[in-house]
């Protein structure tokens, strides 16, 4: 048979049994619908962090006192865990001098209870170095960035300028930091307020910038250590690197103590990583469905042809040889799964997009996953027609004339 | 010319343990352009000897010889591709499928062998003028009467311009107008040079025909004119 016959001879069979062909094709959209629903939710997941931590420089390095994770496996457990390091201007120095590193900025937070007007707000206090904070991107609304020469001068977040106190706090306002457990205050005035939805990746929305000078007097000075210290590289595709000879420059002064050595993408590769696990986990639930769908077409495809036992007993007298029924068999499911994958594309597109708006997760279905669709769809419900096919094409035509 | 000529055979079917015999050495012989008429009672062996000849089941002995070439030898799929191309097969029950129109019926054979669409179009109608039914070409064979029916079948048995024509009891279900219909045009058929071989329980039918065999239990046992 020429295949615009097998075709015509497919289609005049959904014609004649709508019912049946949809039916039996409710099944793989259903499997359709859910695969490219759960491959798109969870491709826009990704592409919402990306486009996240895109901006995220890719030369930074991260320095913190502490062990990333515990022994790792076939590792024994320390039996005296490691003191976390202490990370002072003598860390600095010695980051500063190691080949490929650009730039050195140490940081500490700490917590403190902000005053204005009456009112008062917790809020995360950084401490910097301003002159090593210039190609950091801080992004400066009203007023000014801190220099070295300030002594009592904050810079506030937007979020806390604008949504913190009744009262807007604007450049030149006084406000009061406190010690909330040792009763110490200082008080600043503001030098300028960041930019909204410009924080600095590594400083909460919720933090106020001050000197390292003005933080260790708030915090008193014996004790002044820094939470972290941030390094550029020279050259961040040596990132790797460096950081590296970071760990080893450290290594020296800290023998027995514990901190971590980071490039920032480590972790942001690790997320990404993890994501993509998720997905293809989802994308597996959806097939378990695509199966189902699949075997609900096998069962419908079997009482098909025991509905046309006669029909195809006549076919093969008047000359269809095995391989005929065969094919004609296949192609009307895979002419199902076809359909119904792209009718299952379109609606995982509209559900994707309710989820998403739903769930306010960025999603976006993508050519790939519209493809992965449709291949699983075709593929397997042409697996599935394999054993009825096969079963109307080994029909003896006397037994099967025989048959009403 | 000898069309079909069967050497000795035998056909038995397997029941449990014991195979029954059911043709039991039969040497036939149809000459080019003869319309036989094949009769006998019921369980004589009629339709095994039809099904044999019609490629649709094989022999357990003997030979069956179609145009000098031995069907015993061949494959499923050559049987196909002869019963395609050489037999046209009339059936009791038309057997027709109802899901598709007259046209469509008749086309089919042709869909098989791949002929172009429109040769077979041309070719589907005018088998249906031919046998009355021109004005019904888009029709479902489920709204015809019966003897449109197997006037729809005669068409679908000639779109091959087939060697033989098998009809297995033709008439068996029709009212006696209808019989008389298809008769006639089965022997005008005849009467244009093509070979029959029917099968019949109504001796009145003996009477288009140019000769007859009479089977019973397994064996011919009277052939004449």
């Amino acid at each position: 048979m020429r295949p615009i016959d097998i075709l015509e001879y497919v289609l005049l069979s959904f014609k004649s049994d709508r019912r049946r062909a949809f039916m039996s094709s409710l099944g793989i959209i259903i499997g359709v619908v859910s695969i490219v629903a759960m491959l798109s939710v969870s491709e826009g997941l990704y592409s919402g962090v990306n486009e996240r931590f895109g901006d995220m420089e890719m030369d930074l390095i991260n320095v913190r006192p502490g062990s990333n994770m515990g022994p790792g496996p076939g590792e024994r457990p320390s039996f005296a865990p490691e003191e976390p390091a202490e990370l002072d201007d003598r860390d600095v120095k010695i980051i500063e001098n190691i080949v490929g590193v650009k730039a050195v900025y140490p940081l500490k937070s700490a917590s403190a209870l902000l005053s204005f007007r009456g009112d008062n707000a917790s809020v995360r206090v950084m401490g910097i170095t301003p002159s090593h904070h210039e190609d950091l991107k801080v992004v400066i609304d009203r007023g000014r960035f801190l220099v070295d020469s300030d002594y009592k001068a904050a810079v506030v977040s937007y979020e806390i300028a604008q949504n913190f106190f009744r009262m807007d706090i604007s450049p030149g306002n006084r406000i009061r930091l406190y010690l909330s457990e040792e009763g110490r205050y200082m008080d600043f005035k503001v030098a300028g307020i960041l930019k909204e939805d410009e924080d600095p990746n590594y400083a909460p929305d919720d933090c106020i910038f001050i000197t390292h000078k003005a933080l260790e007097e708030l915090l008193g000075r014996d004790e002044y250590k820094y939470s972290s210290i941030s390094i550029r590289a020279e050259d961040a595709s040596q990132v790797e690197a460096t950081a590296d000879d970071v760990d080893e420059g450290l290594a020296r002064i800290h023998r027995d103590e514990a901190y971590t050595v980071e490039p920032t993408t480590t972790r942001f590769e690790s997320l990404l990583e993890v994501l993509n696990m998720i997905k293809y986990a989802l994308a597996g639930i959806g097939s378990i469905s695509l199966i189902v769908g699949a075997i609900g077409i096998s069962n419908v495809m079997m009482l098909t042809v025991k509905e046309r036992t006669h029909e195809i007993g006549t076919m093969k007298a008047i000359g269809a040889t095995a391989w005929d029924i065969r094919i004609l068999y296949l192609l009307d499911a895979g002419m199902l799964g076809l359909v119904s994958s792209l009718i299952g594309i379109i609606l995982g597109a509209l559900v994707s997009g309710v989820v998403g708006s739903i769930a306010r997760i960025p999603q976006e279905v993508t050519f790939s996953s519209a493809l992965s669709g449709l291949l699983f769809g075709v593929l397997i419900t042409t697996i599935a027609g394999i054993y009825p096919a096969n079963k109307a094409a080994m029909l003896d035509p006397i037994e099967a004339l025989r048959a009403e | 010319m000898t069309l079909v000529e069967t050497i000795d055979l035998e056909k038995g079917y397997r029941v449990g343990d014991m195979v029954v015999p059911v043709l039991k050495g039969i040497d036939l012989c149809i000459e080019e352009g003869e319309f036989v008429a094949l009769m006998g009672p019921s369980g004589c062996g009629k339709s095994s000897l039809m099904n044999i000849l019609g490629c649709l089941d094989r022999p357990t002995g003997g030979s069956v010889i179609l145009k000098g070439e031995n069907l015993c030898t061949l494959s499923d799929g050559e049987l196909a591709r002869i019963r395609r191309d050489q037999i046209g097969f009339i059936f009791q029950s038309f057997n027709l499928i109802g899901r598709m129109s007259n046209l469509r019926n008749v086309e089919l054979p042709m869909i098989l062998q791949e002929r172009p669409p429109n040769a077979r179009r041309i070719r589907a109608r005018e088998l249906l003028e031919a046998v009355g039914l021109g004005h019904r070409l888009e029709y479902s064979p489920v709204n015809l009467s019966g003897g449109e029916r197997q006037r729809v079948a005669i068409a679908r048995a000639l779109a091959n311009d087939p060697m033989i024509i098998l009809a297995d009891e033709p008439t068996g279900n029709l009212d006696e107008k209808s019989t008389c219909e298809i008769m006639d045009i089965m022997k005008k058929l005849n009467d244009d040079g093509r070979t029959i071989l029917m099968v019949t329980h109504d001796l009145e039918m003996t009477r288009y025909c140019s000769r007859m065999i009479q089977m019973r239990d397994g064996r011919v046992v009277q052939e004449g004119i």
